[in-house]
């Protein structure tokens, strides 16, 4: 049987777990990634909700799954041409792959929250993102957490906001400000931590338990609405402005340190890739899937797959989940 | 001998008499609708010399002449300007003529039959004219003949921007519906049909190179045929009939009325009410020419480009309340209709006042101005300047602290009035027309003003701006924005900059720029910075960034569309960064930008000295 070649765009979640199920198929993957490492967001995280397992651990395992697969790294794609249903890959390097399919595994980028001037990051020192906070877990180290003894964590930024054109729901932040919430709490025992959400959204496995952990066990305190306003004191804390929506007042709080749960967007770059391969955007400005129930990993182009949060925000398991199906949607596709 | 009454004379002179007492009457009405305190102020205005000599100069070059239109399209200000200017010049010359050579003098006349004879007497005077020629009338019929051709050259134009805008510079023109279609081809067809009617006798009644050698000569072959004249005269009059039947429901009624807005904005009325009075004198002054449609932020889209100002106005004028409703709510006001109308309509005025009739159900709580408390006895003051961000500004802290850099910076003795939250300017409650509203947050924020004791209020947000300004009743405080001010301050060497060879290009606030023509401060800071580019439109044709709290109903999309369209006029030159003057431009571009975007207080402090 002849063996059949199968582009795997983004070293991410989706990416790797795609390769590895085409490899099982019987298929010959071939990953590409832009980064000098695999893993994307992941390999940034320390640890993940709801139960904080550390990242590494499970990225190592799901690494080492495919470690007989072709994974090209610092690499990127500046050309695709399809003939007679073979994509002609024109990489960086100027080498030209040919395939049967491509599965697209682009993944998100975190919503720049230096476009909420508002919450001032990048103004003032003691805000942070949710990715700075992991980076600190995993590091111990950031200059703008010394000590603080009142910690805010400001939900949805950059997610269901019309004022930043990304109405939709981020999906991991809720879950995600909660864990942090929890962890920088066994961090400074001492410190009040305050959430500012919209709604929570603890919808799965677990969620719900980490939500009742962080009220009764450290003492996280929930406060349902927004922060609209920051600002910097004389001795260089910050000032927030928020509104308790369910007491209907408006609240003013001196912070110590700032947590914007900073939301996803569609990654830069792609669209690139979209013009290459004709794939149309949804109205989130990600990539369309075909069809939203049977056709998830599908797209308009036949031959061009689709796995995670390329499409739209996802968990984990979601991504996952996707990286499998969209890999037995290649194998039905060639097998046809 | 001519005989001195003709029946073809009869559609005219009644058309004219009924324009004529239609307009008597609805200048008395719209003079009657007038505040009291108006009609004082319009009556004494007529009689001061000196608006009494602006009201001439300007019946003449805005009526006849249209300067504004000239400035923005040279061609349809020859077209309006042939077709104004040549007729009253018709009128006025065949007036001298008919005076001069008064074919009817020595004729006895029944008094009824002498006033009517005035009317016709001028308009058809190549019917009843004497024979012979002298050299006074040779020269008066070459001016007939030479406003003649001229106003049948704008005509032509008039049909080619018609048939073809873009051949005249304009992308959309606007729709009619078969009424005004009607009185279009009336006015189009009038002075031709003066033409072949005075043509047709140009060969022994007077005529010059036009009727009588291109008309009479030529086109008759020079004979003359008296049944065929005649239905020439008939049609003629007829024509006029129509048109004159028909004017005061239709746009050309903004010849009559346009008369009536010039005194009336001479005297310095406003609009206070949605549809009376001022408002109605605009209402009819609409000439619905269009020019407001291709500049309108809106026209962009393809649904909205009917929501332009023209649209409203002809909406406001048949009382189509829901439509009305629906325009007064979209609209950006960012004045750029206003700019570039010939009659200077203010339609984003009589917008608000509609905003004004409008209940919106809101409940506003005041409560909280009375915890702030004043700290100055007005007397002492504490400081020079004081400075107020507004609540916009708050939501951009890089301008506030720029802001305060640059105090620091050139030593002013100043304070920062809202360091702790603003009290609203009461802007957005003027755009919702709750003027009532807005004024306890103006007197609360007047009194914080005034009892600082200084002597300058330097604002960061072009729409606190405006209110102050136009609302504010401060004493001697000097408003400032912080363009001003800071080009002051480099004027005046408080503060040094080193220049880079960055490219710029400045985006204009609306309410910076077209409400108060701030235009050269803020580029004499950008020259001193860096390299000023410049947009494809910009200054007073600047478009707005599309965030504008203006509007009420906007939707997200169509602000992004208005937002993406300024962004790629902004970039016509490659800039490296765009500069504004406004919190809110600021931040309406930076979520679409593909630079940089930067309050001109931020670019500032990245390059003291």
């Amino acid at each position: 049987m002849k063996e059949h070649n199968v582009l795997v765009i983004g070293g991410g979640p989706a990416g790797i777990e795609t390769a590895y199920q085409l490899k099982n198929l019987g298929f010959r993957p071939t990953i590409i990634e832009r980064n000098d490492y695999l893993g994307g967001h992941l390999a940034q995280w320390d640890r993940l909700f709801p139960a904080s397992k550390p990242a590494d651990e499970v990225l190592e395992k799901m690494i080492d799954q495919i470690h007989d697969i072709d994974v090209k790294l610092n690499t990127k794609i500046s050309n695709i041409v399809k003939e007679n249903n073979i994509f002609h890959v024109t990489l960086t390097n100027n080498k030209i792959l040919d395939f049967d399919a491509i599965v697209v595994c682009t993944g998100f980028d975190l919503f720049k929250t230096e476009k909420k001037q508002e919450y001032g990051y990048g103004i003032y020192n003691n805000v942070i993102t949710n990715a700075d906070l992991e980076k600190y877990f995993k590091t111990g180290k950031d200059e703008r957490i010394k000590d603080p003894k009142r910690i805010g964590f400001v939900h949805c930024v950059g997610s269901r906001d019309v004022k930043v054109n990304n109405t939709y729901c981020s999906k991991v932040c809720c879950a995600t400000a909660l864990k942090q919430a929890c962890e920088i709490k066994e961090e400074f025992p001492e410190a009040d931590v305050y959430c500012f959400y919209m709604d929570l959204r603890m919808f799965g496995k677990g969620y719900e338990d980490l939500y009742l952990k962080a009220q009764k066990d450290f003492d996280i305190k929930c406060v349902r609405g927004r922060v609209c306003e920051v600002s910097e004191n004389i001795e260089g804390k910050l000032v927030i402005k928020a509104e308790d929506t369910l007491l209907g007042t408006p609240m003013k709080m001196t912070l110590d340190l700032l947590v914007l749960m900073s939301g996803m967007e569609k990654a830069e770059g792609v669209e690139k890739i979209q013009n290459m391969l004709n794939l149309k955007s949804n109205s989130d400005g990600f990539i369309e899937s075909r069809d939203t129930f049977v056709g998830m990993s599908l797209t308009n182009e036949k031959g061009v797959f689709v796995a995670g949060a390329c499409t739209s925000p996802k968990t984990l398991p979601d991504t996952i989940a996707e990286a499998r199906a969209a890999a037995v949607e290649v194998f039905n596709y060639i097998n046809n | 001998m001519r005989p001195v009454f003709d029946p073809f004379v009869l559609p005219f002179v009644l058309g004219m008499t009924f324009v004529l007492l239609y307009c008597f009457i609805g200048m008395i009405r719209i003079i009657w609708q007038l505040p009291k305190e108006d009609r004082r102020k319009f009556g004494r205005s007529l009689i001061t010399p000196k608006t009494a000599w602006k009201n001439i100069k300007d019946l003449f070059g805005d009526c006849l002449f249209h300067v504004k239109i000239w400035k923005r399209k040279p061609l349809l200000g020859y077209m309006h300007s042939s077709i104004a200017f040549g007729w009253f010049m018709i009128i006025v010359v065949g007036h001298i003529e008919a005076f001069a050579l008064s074919p009817f003098k020595g004729i006895e006349l029944p008094f009824l039959q002498k006033m009517m004879s005035n009317l016709y007497m001028t308009i058809f005077f190549r019917y009843f004219s004497l024979e012979e020629l002298t050299l006074k009338a040779q020269i008066l019929s070459f001016l007939m003949d030479f406003f003649l051709l001229m106003i049948i050259s704008g005509i032509i134009i008039a049909v080619v921007k018609k048939k073809k805008p873009r051949q005249v510079g304009l992308k959309r023109v606007t729709k009619f519906g078969i009424k005004e279609d009607l009185v279009r081809i009336a006015l189009w067809t009038i002075f031709p049909l003066r033409f072949l009617a005075e043509s047709s006798m140009a060969g022994f009644a007077g005529g010059s190179f036009l009727t009588k050698y291109i008309g009479f000569e030529l086109l008759f072959g020079g004979n003359y045929n008296e049944s065929l004249s005649l239905i020439f005269w008939w049609l003629y009059s007829i024509d006029l009939a129509i048109f004159m039947f028909v004017l005061p429901f239709t746009r050309y009624m903004h010849i009559p009325a346009e008369a009536l807005l010039i005194l009336l904005r001479n005297a310095g009325l406003k609009t206070t009410e949605p549809r009376k009075g001022y408002a109605l004198a605009e209402i009819y002054s609409c000439p619905s020419c269009g020019l407001c449609i291709d500049v309108c932020p809106m026209s962009e889209n393809k649904d909205n480009y009917k929501k332009t100002a023209v649209y409203f106005m002809r909406n406001v004028r048949k009382k189509k309340r829901r439509e009305v409703k629906k325009m007064t709510e979209i609209c950006l006001m960012c004045g750029k209709c206003v700019e570039v109308c010939p009659l200077g309509i203010e339609s984003i005025n009589i917008k608000m006042a509609q905003r004004s009739k409008i209940y919106y159900k809101l409940k506003s709580d005041f409560s909280y101005l009375e915890g702030r408390q004043t700290t100055g006895d007005g007397q002492k003051a504490r400081a020079k300047v004081v400075y107020f961000a507004g609540c916009m500004s708050h939501l951009t802290p890089k301008i506030t602290r720029s802001m305060v850099k640059i105090f620091e910076e050139a030593k002013e003795n100043y304070e920062f009035m809202d360091i702790n939250g603003s009290i609203c300017c009461g802007r957005p409650m003027m755009l919702t027309g709750k003027a009532n509203e807005a004024k306890a947050l103006i007197e609360k924020n007047t009194e914080l003003i005034m009892n600082s004791g200084a002597k300058r209020l330097v604002l960061s947000c072009p729409i606190c701006y405006k209110v102050f300004k136009e609302e504010y009743d401060l004493g001697g405080v000097e408003i400032l924005h912080h363009t001003q001010y800071i080009n002051e301050l480099i004027e005046d060497e408080r503060i040094s900059i080193d220049r880079s060879d960055k490219r710029y290009v400045y985006h204009d606030p609306c309410e910076l720029g077209r409400a108060f023509g701030v235009y050269d401060e803020p580029r004499n800071i950008i020259d001193n910075i860096g390299l000023l580019t410049q947009g494809k439109s910009d200054r007073d044709m600047a478009v707005c960034c599309g965030g504008s709290i203006g509007s009420l109903t906007m939707t997200l999309e169509e602000r992004d569309e208005i937002t993406s369209n300024s962004i790629r006029d902004l970039m016509h030159n490659n800039p490296e960064e765009i500069v504004t003057a406004c919190p809110l431009c600021q931040k309406t571009f930076a979520r679409k930008s593909p630079i940089k975007v930067k309050d001109i207080a931020e670019i500032v402090v990245e390059n003291l000295e």
